[in-house]
């Protein structure tokens, strides 16, 4: 198993009467609340803190979100740069700039192979679907989201893999009549590629197009249901097997000396779920194409929602309300937690593997909140000295 | 065969090869409704009140109630082809031709194309223009903001407006239905098409432009502005309404669109 090392840089300086009194910390709070000193204090000590994962050895991840108080990171091509010269030795998974906001997916293949080129092969892509407040930061139709999505992931894999000078592209969503991008990417044919998705019909186009595919803080059900619909997908089409190397999940970790430490720190990571993802009906409950007309007699009446059925898929949306009231011990019961010692640590991992059927790549959301760039580095430190070596032992395996 | 309110009957009626979902009612000069951002309901009083001179007929845009949405069928472009053939098929040399809302963009889109099948025209509270400058929005952006807000603006008393909590399962699917096809739609440019205004000089057909006064969504002004880029349209506003005159001053509005028809 391989471990990546995840940061949002999230802001969480804003006064909290202000948080309390917004409809949404996404997409329509003032960006008069963010100060600019504050944030390069926040990106400069992130950037160490991945540059310290590069001297221990553990892959680096950077992700996107737009315009509130969750992440700063509306620019993800402009740190994977960064990550791509500074760091030396490990892998860096962009994942990933949101390819369906941007207008022109062959400038998203010419960022992406720039990177591959600078870090002399050492990216990864992925992408991620997006959430319902970009849909608004980024004047993007939402209910042709997902079209878009799997259009420029075509676009985007054969401007980076065709070497044989221009060639046009005439979609429905994207026109490129002239594509040959310099330089080219260093890996061939491309760098590989992952996707971000929980919801069953993405996970099987993820699956019989054979990316890595990425969980996060969905908890053994989801992500076992996910995975399944992946391999079943596969299976159906008749393509052959996957290992566990193809499967990836996604929560907050920390790693302390002691149980206590680790529980009492990290459990400053939840800000993320109670305080940043209160995000407007309009761009959740009410967005549209995001939940299938049937799901209206729940979503548009003022009474509460029943319950999703136990094995229901959950949406976006109503994953984000499960979570935002989450205390860490039911995070840590429900595996979007992993907290304590090393070895409690490995154990949380180890059980949440067993539970989902096995994956071979660990995403640690590992700072958030207001967590210290100290508390952060020391968790990295003996993750990646004391749990990492451990989990390398696991190699991949096919799975039935 | 019922509609999704379960009351009322709704017929279907194919145009080449899309089958819409069509409430008809009344007897009279035929008019063409065309709906806004959700479907006409069937109970509501101005079709009655209409319908007392009228043969209403009120097609659900493909993807809005129970009209089916081909796949592709996802423009504008689309929407005017499909009621410029609709004009052409129904059993009549000429309709009036009502829009309202989003329906009143695609009105001006067809009117502007379409000449000779249509004898006058009426625009409620109608999209389709850009008028103010590039950082004044004319036409409130309902899917980006907040439902209390779009609420109060939609409405002179906002008590009027429907009801959720009172709706059946059908209405309720009907409505997310309407609300992600009128996204699909409209989303951008948002509610207009930048080329309209310089067209519509081509309407030649009587015109009645109709503006509920309390209107926040689109405002009177941008009616008023509206009204004067069309030849000779004369433009009225009715008073204790919001963007949906026809439901709010059912009798004004009557009585308004009435008038216009029988001169």
């Amino acid at each position: 198993m391989d471990a990546w090392w995840q940061c949002e840089v999230p802001y969480p300086f804003v006064p909290p009467d202000v948080l309390n009194a917004a409809d949404s910390v996404r997409a329509s709070l003032p960006n008069r609340y963010c100060d600019p000193k504050i944030a390069a204090d926040l990106f400069e000590e992130v950037i160490d803190e991945f540059l310290l994962c590069d001297d221990l050895g553990m892959n680096v991840l950077a992700v996107e979100h737009h315009a509130g108080v969750n992440s700063l990171l509306g620019a993800n091509p402009l740190l994977v740069g960064i990550l791509a010269r500074q760091t030396r030795q490990v892998r860096i998974l962009s994942l990933g700039t949101l390819i369906s906001l941007r207008k022109d997916p062959v400038r998203v293949a010419e960022e992406y192979a720039t990177a591959d080129v600078i870090s002399r092969g050492r990216l990864e892509i992925g992408f991620v679907k997006s959430g319902g407040s970009e849909m608004a930061s980024n004047n993007a139709n939402p209910v042709t989201n997902v079209e878009r999505y799997w259009e420029a992931i075509d676009l985007i894999k054969k401007a980076l893999s065709h070497q044989d000078g221009p060639f046009s592209w005439e979609g429905k969503h994207f026109t490129h009549r002239h594509v040959n991008i310099w330089p080219r990417p260093w890996q061939k044919p491309h760098p590989r590629m992952w996707s971000a998705t929980g919801d069953p019909e993405t996970a099987a186009e993820v699956g019989r197009r054979g990316m890595v595919h990425v969980l996060v803080l969905r908890g053994p059900e989801g992500t076992k249901r996910a995975y399944a619909a992946h391999r079943k997908a596969r299976a159906e089409a008749g393509l052959p097997k996957v290992t566990t190397d193809n499967f990836a999940y996604a929560a907050f970790a920390y790693v302390g000396d002691t149980d206590e430490e680790g529980v009492r720190v990290g459990s400053k990571l939840l800000w993320f779920l109670h305080t940043s993802l209160k995000s407007a009906p309009q761009y959740s409950r009410f967005l549209p194409g995001s939940s299938p007309p049937q799901a209206a007699p729940q979503l548009y009446r003022t009474a509460p929602p029943a319950a999703a059925a136990p094995g229901a898929v959950l949406t976006a949306g109503q994953n984000a309300a499960r979570l935002t009231s989450i205390t860490a011990e039911q995070a840590m019961a429900q595996g979007i937690l992993f907290v304590g010692n090393p070895d409690s640590v490995y154990r949380q991992v180890m059980e949440f593997y067993d539970k989902v059927g096995g994956f071979g790549h660990l995403s640690l959301v590992g700072r958030s909140g207001f967590m210290t760039h100290a508390e952060s580095e020391k968790s990295i430190r003996l993750f990646s000295k004391e749990v990492l070596p451990r989990l390398r032992e696991i190699k991949p395996v096919t799975v039935d | 065969m019922t509609n999704a309110s379960g009351s009322a009957v709704a017929e279907r009626l194919s145009v080449g090869e899309v089958e819409l979902e069509v409430l008809r009612r009344g007897a009279g000069r035929p008019v063409l409704v065309l709906h806004g951002l959700q479907t006409v309901d069937p109970r509501a009083r101005f079709l009655d009140l209409l319908g007392r001179t009228a043969e209403i007929i009120a097609p659900s845009h493909p993807g809005f109630g129970l009209s089916p949405r081909p796949a592709d069928f996802e423009t504008v472009y689309d929407l005017v082809h499909l009621y410029l053939e609709l004009l052409e098929a129904l059993p009549y040399e000429k309709v009036a031709l009502m829009g309202l809302s989003f329906g009143g963009w695609l009105a001006a889109e067809v009117a502007v194309k379409c000449r000779h099948r249509i004898d006058k025209l009426v625009l409620v509270d109608a999209f389709g223009i850009k008028v103010s400058d590039r950082e004044t929005p004319d036409i409130l952006d309902v899917f980006n903001t907040s439902p209390p807000e779009v609420l109060r603006r939609s409405w002179h008393d906002a008590g009027r407006a429907p009801d959720p909590n009172a709706m059946s399962d059908d209405e309720l699917v009907v409505r997310a239905r309407n609300w992600d096809a009128a996204c699909l739609y409209g989303w951008h440019p948002y509610m207009y098409n930048p080329q309209l205004k310089r067209w519509l000089r081509r309407i030649t057909v009587p015109t009645l432009v109709l503006w509920g006064a309390s209107d926040g969504i689109v405002k009177p002004s941008y009616g008023r502005a509206y009204s004067a880029l069309i030849p000779g349209s004369r433009f009225e506003v009715i008073e204790g309404a919001g963007h949906h005159p026809e439901i709010e001053q059912a009798d004004a509005f009557a009585g308004a669109v009435g008038r216009f028809l029988g001169r």
